[in-house]
């Protein structure tokens, strides 16, 4: 596979991506992308739906609905909603403490506000992350101001303080492990692992134990296999990707990372990891000669322009070598071969791998 | 391009930005303060976010402390105090803004103030309507309430020399913007006052050896030497061999090259570069871009004025913006 | 009307850059506001990012209006011919060819430098000009339609006409021998752009282009013949000849009855499409045969002349009948033979006339030779009252003025095009190398290259989407870059998280780890004062702000559960995770950590466990009061909660000098409690008194002991 280069076609954009994600597919010839974008010329931050037209000389996107965001998104998710595929769940955190709720029409080409969390009382500050169930009932966010909420989405619209730590602790991500699980990740390189059956904080706390002085760090991305809820992987500073089993939380697993303590010969990169996520395609095109204890391959986008495979024990492979970082990416769920990814100089980039 | 970012409430007196551009503090007529913040990184949208009453009289002016001691600010009032404000957060309430100190005065008015760069300890400068400069040393990096008196003279070469019944109109003060810590803090001051001693732009170095603020260099030729001085203001120094310093008075602005090497008397070479005539010689403000190679002024007469050198070292109005008539 | 003159006095061709040139009075910007209007009570200013100035507007007391502040970008010179996002996609662009010439630089040894140096330079300018605009040449003559004289293409760029020809005058090597042929391709590709406000012949053709789909009989009307002949003056040969093939003649049914006519119209096609050029190869849709050597090409010239001279004293002409094609034909054969005055007629722009000199007059110019001169008797033929700002740019080359070239460059086209047009114009010409290589005293001991780096620099830095990109720049300024770099970074605002960490990673790549430190120090300051503790003490551990940590330790202290049983300590936990393993950066804040673990094992030991664990907390109280960074307030919290341990059963845990520090620390305590100031201890009051008894009793039974 690493001799089989993927296809990449890139769409320059006006503004500046602070997000994306892929949206729920409807036919196979019809794809569609979320952007939180922000032009800098007028100041103003907004979210929009865009139809990607595959194609393997001149694939186009082509803006579809778009909506107002009050402030720069900083965290975009999206819910499947298998129930009608067509309208997906979006929530996207924003930069002045906010939480907003929109369904997409995918048919229709609308996008609409269902509802929000003002700023007041919710976060002070930005909110740094926020992940939605597999069922898109339950929404929890984390902020630099320490916070931890839980929103619901069933019922009662409305949010739950799960965690306040008055400003001791920042979060800087966060990911559900199980409909009661979640894990979130903070400075100095921490994970907290919190169980809502077990109320008032963490039931788990990690701490690497391989920094030397000032080379810690911040955890700036968690993902979490649905197949192996016990295991989070962690991207960060310098590089550093790591896996945490809760059954074994004094054992990490170095999977990159430069200049520190145990770190493998291999490293992507050295400096920050901005996003991580199991990688599915990797995944199964290796189906037979991985083990159950061995990490599920990861992808990693970063500062350094780097978007990259990385396994455990084995050199990353490198998909895409930018002049600028790369700031998100997101894999496709039904079409794994398929990643979208936001470059810092105003523009996108669409790979899609092909098997040898 | 130009664009209007902001409508600033009446009674306006005077505006600060902070160390990034991303915040502006307003001193109003009525004694309150107006904070302004950009709504996102990089945005130039600006809202009103804070706006409380500080003072029974008039702001007239505000100046940002530097950002490695918080969001702060200094003000002066018409009738002459000296104060800090500071935004914090505690248990109790969101951010706020509390007055951390209210300097001491006698009966004579603060002018001026400025904060200087890049020390360890942070030092105010504050110059007074008799005639006198005081530096004050923040005593606690982390609590702007806790202050010393360090040092407090006259504008003076010959320091020997005491003036009394000394009145000052207005006085300019601006620290060499040299952030390095190992560099021996100074500033230039000048006065427009009554006393023509006084009056002139000087240098002042603090030389550490004997603890002690001296003049290392007076910024006017021999016949200019009582000229009133209404602004100064130090370029910054990206490695130029000398230094830049602009000085207005009712001739015009001087461009002065500083010398970095003092002779045997501790004195540094000066040489004056350019005179431009601007502004009918009435200068309001003078400040220097990031590199130091444009003077932006403002002045009487309405207008902001942009001034560089050419390539062959002559000074010149590069530019004129004009509000609308 | 965008790009006219070099200094329109256009607000949005505002910029600051210093050059040579004598200076008129400064232009006068009005600023434009919603509502503030004079008189000012006062006019305030302050830098922004970059080059951006702020100006505050305020009105006078009493005055019943609202003060403003205008935003003023002191960046665009082009002129805004292009958009906003479009420029930056082209600073975007611009960095890896640009980083990766000046890497190249390095290592290079003068001789080789020489020899394939142009080659980088080159490689370079490609990966330029494709930022500019698509390279489709303007007049491509499409098949279908014979009468599409010019097909559409975008619209092409100043910049790009100005990069092409500091790129063909300088940095390729391979034109040098061919510099008219080249002037001539690239005026067929930009003369649009003089058209906006000259007469030009392009105007003229896009005019003709209009008319010619209701004309019929093309061949009788004069603008048919006058197009063709300033077509051929200019070289589009290809126009020319498929504008021939419109003439009445070819059509099938007058074949018979106008033989001659087309013959010699035939004829005229032929020659045309058979003219020696001298270059080395030509694109297909053109015309010409290509002659790489000059001998060869005199030689093929003078033949090809020959043919003209003959077919001009042909005896058809008498029998042709149709007098505007006799007269048009005629017209064109002495455009070919170099008739002055037939050029000077065909042509509208004095460039074009230029061209047409080149071509059929002096045909054999090879290099800058004496162009110069040619070009001003050009003007004085064509004057225009208002130069174009590429024609102020192409004298300036002509003139082989580097100074002037530098300047119209900067002035016309902005800091961008000057910062990286730099590297052309140094590849070609040896004395504009030393010009702008050489260091001047009087802008502070940088070169011309150094300050036009640090100029973009300044420019891409007012922008919060390029500022990032700055820094490369300055990475290449060897004297000044670093100082820039510096107060660039010293004005992000680094309370916001990304700002940070970009910075922080500039920081790195540049080795510059003093200030990076300083920005965590802001960072944290900032988080601290607004309530973010863990932030707070994140970025100044990261910050190795000793001074700061201590202090902080100190105000924590204050609040942190002092007592075992205290269950708000749990609170703590994640503060201290934050601390790391290594105690050295934490300052003072390193007791919490040593603290929790103290609890932890006294916890144990209320719980009940061996003596041997016991004596390891003991040990451990030892330590934590031996200590000088555990605060005083501490002390006797510590010694309270750890009476079991001092009354322990089974024999004394601690021995004599142990027990005699405890003492000692009692004895400073209870003196300070004298002081003013002393806050007591929110504990029983017996405390003191339970902790002294233990301990004598402890030293009597360690005396014993030992």
């Amino acid at each position: 596979m690493e001799h089989n280069p993927p296809q990449v076609h890139k769409f320059p954009q006006d503004s500046y991506v602070d997000a994306l994600r892929w949206l729920p597919q409807l036919s196979t010839f019809s794809r569609h992308v979320l952007l939180a974008s922000y032009d800098s010329e007028t100041s103003t931050p907004s979210l929009q739906t865009l139809t990607f037209s595959p194609s393997e000389t001149a694939p186009s996107l082509t803006p579809q609905a778009s909506a107002p965001a009050p402030s720069r998104i900083t965290s975009l998710k999206i819910s499947p909603s298998p129930l009608s595929p067509s309208r997906a769940l979006i929530a996207s955190a924003t930069f002045s403490g906010s939480l907003l709720f929109l369904s997409a029409d995918l048919i229709n080409g609308s996008l609409d506000l269902e509802f929000s969390l003002p700023e007041l009382g919710f976060h002070s500050g930005p909110v740094s992350a926020i992940d939605l169930n597999d069922s898109g009932s339950e929404c929890v966010s984390v902020g630099e101001d320490g916070c931890v909420n839980l929103v619901s989405l069933s019922v009662s619209k409305g949010f739950r303080r799960v965690y306040d730590s008055k400003g001791l602790v920042s979060y800087s991500s966060v990911k559900w492990a199980s409909p009661v699980e979640f894990v979130t990740g903070a400075f100095g390189f921490g994970l907290h692992w919190w169980d809502q059956r077990k109320p008032g904080g963490p039931v788990a706390l990690f701490k690497d134990d391989w920094t030397k002085g000032s080379a810690s760090g911040i955890v700036h991305s968690i993902d979490i296999h649905s197949s192996r809820k016990h295991t989070c992987v962690a991207g960060g500073s310098s590089g550093v990707v790591f896996a945490w089993d809760i059954r074994r939380p004094k054992q990490p697993v170095m999977l990159s990372g430069v200049g520190i303590g145990n770190a493998p010969a291999y490293s992507a990169v050295e400096s920050d990891i901005w996003e991580v996520h199991y990688d599915n395609y990797t995944h199964s095109s290796k189906m037979s000669s991985s083990s159950s204890s061995t990490i599920l391959p990861a992808m990693i986008c970063s500062e350094d322009g780097i978007l990259a495979v990385i396994e455990q024990g084995e050199e990353p492979t490198e998909l895409l070598a930018e002049p600028c970082a790369i700031n998100n990416f997101d894999i496709d769920r039904e079409n794994p071969s398929d990643v979208i990814c936001s470059l810092e100089w105003e523009s996108l980039a669409i790979l899609t791998r092909r098997r040898a | 391009m130009d664009k209007s970012i902001l409508v600033l409430d009446k009674g306006t007196r005077c505006t600060a930005w902070n160390y990034s551009g991303e915040r502006l503090v307003a001193g109003l007529i009525d004694g309150s303060f107006a904070i302004y913040d950009s709504t996102d990184p990089a945005s130039s949208n600006l809202t009103c976010t804070h706006r409380f009453k500080a003072h029974n009289c008039s702001i007239v002016k505000v100046v940002w402390a530097p950002p490695e001691y918080g969001d702060a600010v200094a003000c002066i009032t018409e009738d002459g105090n000296l104060s800090l404000w500071e935004e914090v957060v505690d248990d109790t309430e969101g951010p706020h803004w509390k007055m951390c100190k209210c300097f001491d005065r006698n009966t004579s008015q603060v002018l001026d103030v400025q904060f200087g760069y890049g020390q360890t300890c942070l030092k105010l400068v504050a110059a007074y309507s008799d005639g006198q400069v005081k530096i004050h040393e923040l005593l606690d990096t982390l609590e702007l309430e806790k202050w010393q008196l360090q040092a407090e003279f006259q504008n003076v070469i010959d320091l020997v020399s005491k003036f009394g019944n000394v009145s000052c109109l207005s006085a300019s003060i601006s620290w060499n913007p040299e952030r390095i810590e190992v560099r021996q803090s100074s500033f230039v001051l000048g006065f427009n006052s009554n006393t023509p001693s006084l009056n002139s732009a000087k240098v002042w170095e603090f030389d550490l050896d004997h603890q002690r603020w001296l003049p290392v260099a007076e910024l006017s030729l021999p016949e200019d030497k009582d000229d009133q001085v209404s602004s100064v203001a130090w370029a910054p120094n990206i490695g130029r061999p000398y230094e830049l310093i602009a000085v207005a008075t009712q001739k015009g602005i001087s461009i002065w090259q500083l010398g970095s090497n003092p002779d045997h008397d501790g004195r540094l070479s000066v040489h004056r570069v350019a005179l431009l005539s601007a502004h009918d010689n009435e200068v309001w403000e003078m400040e220097w871009d990031m590199s130091g190679m444009t003077l932006a002024t403002t002045g009487s007469d309405g207008v902001v004025r942009l001034w560089q050198s050419n390539l062959n070292g002559a000074w010149h109005e590069q530019a004129v913006l004009a509000p609308p008539s | 009307m965008p790009g006219v003159t070099s200094d329109s006095g256009e607000f949005n061709s505002l910029s600051i850059v210093p050059h040579s040139l004598e200076t008129q009075t400064p232009r006068v910007y009005p600023l434009r506001t919603r509502r503030a209007a004079p008189p000012f009570g006062r006019v305030s200013i302050s830098w922004a990012r970059g080059n951006t100035l702020r100006v505050s507007l305020l009105q006078p007391e009493g005055a019943d209006s609202d003060g403003e502040v205008v935003e003023v970008n002191l960046t665009n010179a082009e002129g805004g011919e292009i958009p906003e996002a479009q420029r930056r996609r082209i600073a975007y662009g611009s960095v890896t060819p640009f980083a990766l010439l000046q890497s190249r630089k390095n290592p290079m040894d003068e001789l080789q430098y020489d020899k394939t140096w142009w080659v980088h330079v080159m490689e370079y300018s490609n990966e330029i000009k494709s930022l500019l605009g698509a390279s489709k040449s303007y007049i491509t003559p499409t098949i279908e339609d014979p009468k599409a004289l010019l097909k559409d293409v975008e619209e092409p760029t100043s910049l790009k006409a100005a990069w092409e020809l500091m790129e063909l005058f300088y940095a390729d090597k391979q034109s040098q021998t061919w510099i008219p042929e080249r002037l001539l391709d690239w005026l067929a590709d930009f003369d649009c752009l003089l058209s906006a406000t000259q007469p030009t012949f392009h105007a003229r053709l896009v005019s003709f282009q209009k008319a010619l789909v209701t004309i019929q009989e093309v061949e009788n009307y004069p603008e048919y013949w006058e197009v063709m002949s300033s077509a051929l003056a200019v070289g589009w040969l290809d126009i020319v000849v498929k504008m021939l093939r419109l003439h009445g003649s070819y059509q099938l049914d007058q074949l018979g009855t106008r033989e001659i006519e087309s013959g010699l119209v035939e004829a005229v096609a032929l020659l045309i499409s058979q003219m020696p050029r001298l270059r080395p190869h030509i694109s297909d849709e053109k015309l010409g045969e290509c002659y790489s050597t000059k001998p060869e090409f005199m030689k093929a010239w003078e033949k090809w002349r020959t043919q003209i001279t003959k077919l001009d004293c042909h005896p058809y002409w008498l029998q042709c009948d149709h007098k505007q094609t006799r007269v048009g034909l005629k017209n064109m054969i002495q455009i070919m033979l170099g008739n002055a005055n037939v050029l000077s007629n065909a042509t509208y722009h004095w460039i074009e006339l230029y061209i047409s000199h080149l071509l059929y007059i002096r045909p054999f110019t090879v290099g800058l030779e004496s162009m110069y001169t040619l070009a001003q008797k050009c003007m004085h033929l064509k004057p225009i009252t208002n130069q174009h700002k590429l024609m102020g740019l192409l004298i300036g080359i002509l003139e082989e003025n580097t100074e002037v070239v530098l300047a119209e460059c900067s002035r016309s086209f902005g800091p961008w095009m000057i910062t990286h047009a730099v590297e052309l114009l140094t590849a070609g010409s040896a004395q504009a190398e030393m010009l702008l290589h050489e260091e001047q005293s009087k802008i502070g001991g940088i070169c011309i290259e150094e300050l036009h780096r640090l100029i973009y620099a300044q420019i891409l830095s007012s922008h919060a989407l390029t500022w990032n990109i700055a820094p490369i720049y300055l990475t290449s300024c060897m004297k000044q870059g670093l100082g820039l770099l510096e107060n660039l970074l010293y004005k992000q605002p680094v309370q916001h998280h990304q700002v940070l960490l970009k910075s922080i990673e500039i920081c790195r790549l540049n080795g510059i780890d003093y200030v990076s430190r300083h920005m965590m120090k802001i960072a944290g300051v900032h988080y601290w004062k607004h309530g973010k503790k863990g932030s707070a003490v994140f970025w100044l551990q990261q910050a190795q702000d000793e001074v700061r940590l201590n202090r902080i330790a100190k105000h924590l202290f204050d609040f942190v559960g002092k007592s075992v049983s205290d269950e708000s300590f749990k609170q703590w936990e994640g503060m201290i995770e934050l601390l790391g393993t290594e105690s050295k950066t934490a300052g003072g804040l390193e007791f919490l950590k040593r603290y929790r673990d103290f609890r932890r094992s006294l916890q144990q030991v209320q719980d009940g466990i061996t003596t041997d664990d016991a004596r390891k907390t003991s040990e451990a109280l030892i330590s934590l009061m031996k200590n000088p960074s555990t605060p005083q307030q501490f002390w006797l919290h510590l010694l309270y909660d750890s009476l079991r341990l001092l009354n322990w059963k089974d024999h004394p845990l601690l021995n004599v000098s142990q027990t005699n520090l405890l003492l000692n620390k009692l004895q400073e305590l209870s003196l300070a409690r004298l002081l003013p100031g002393y806050v007591d201890a929110d504990l029983p009051p017996e405390a003191f008194k339970s902790v002294r008894r233990a301990l004598a009793t402890n030293l009597g039974r360690a005396i014993l002991e030992e």
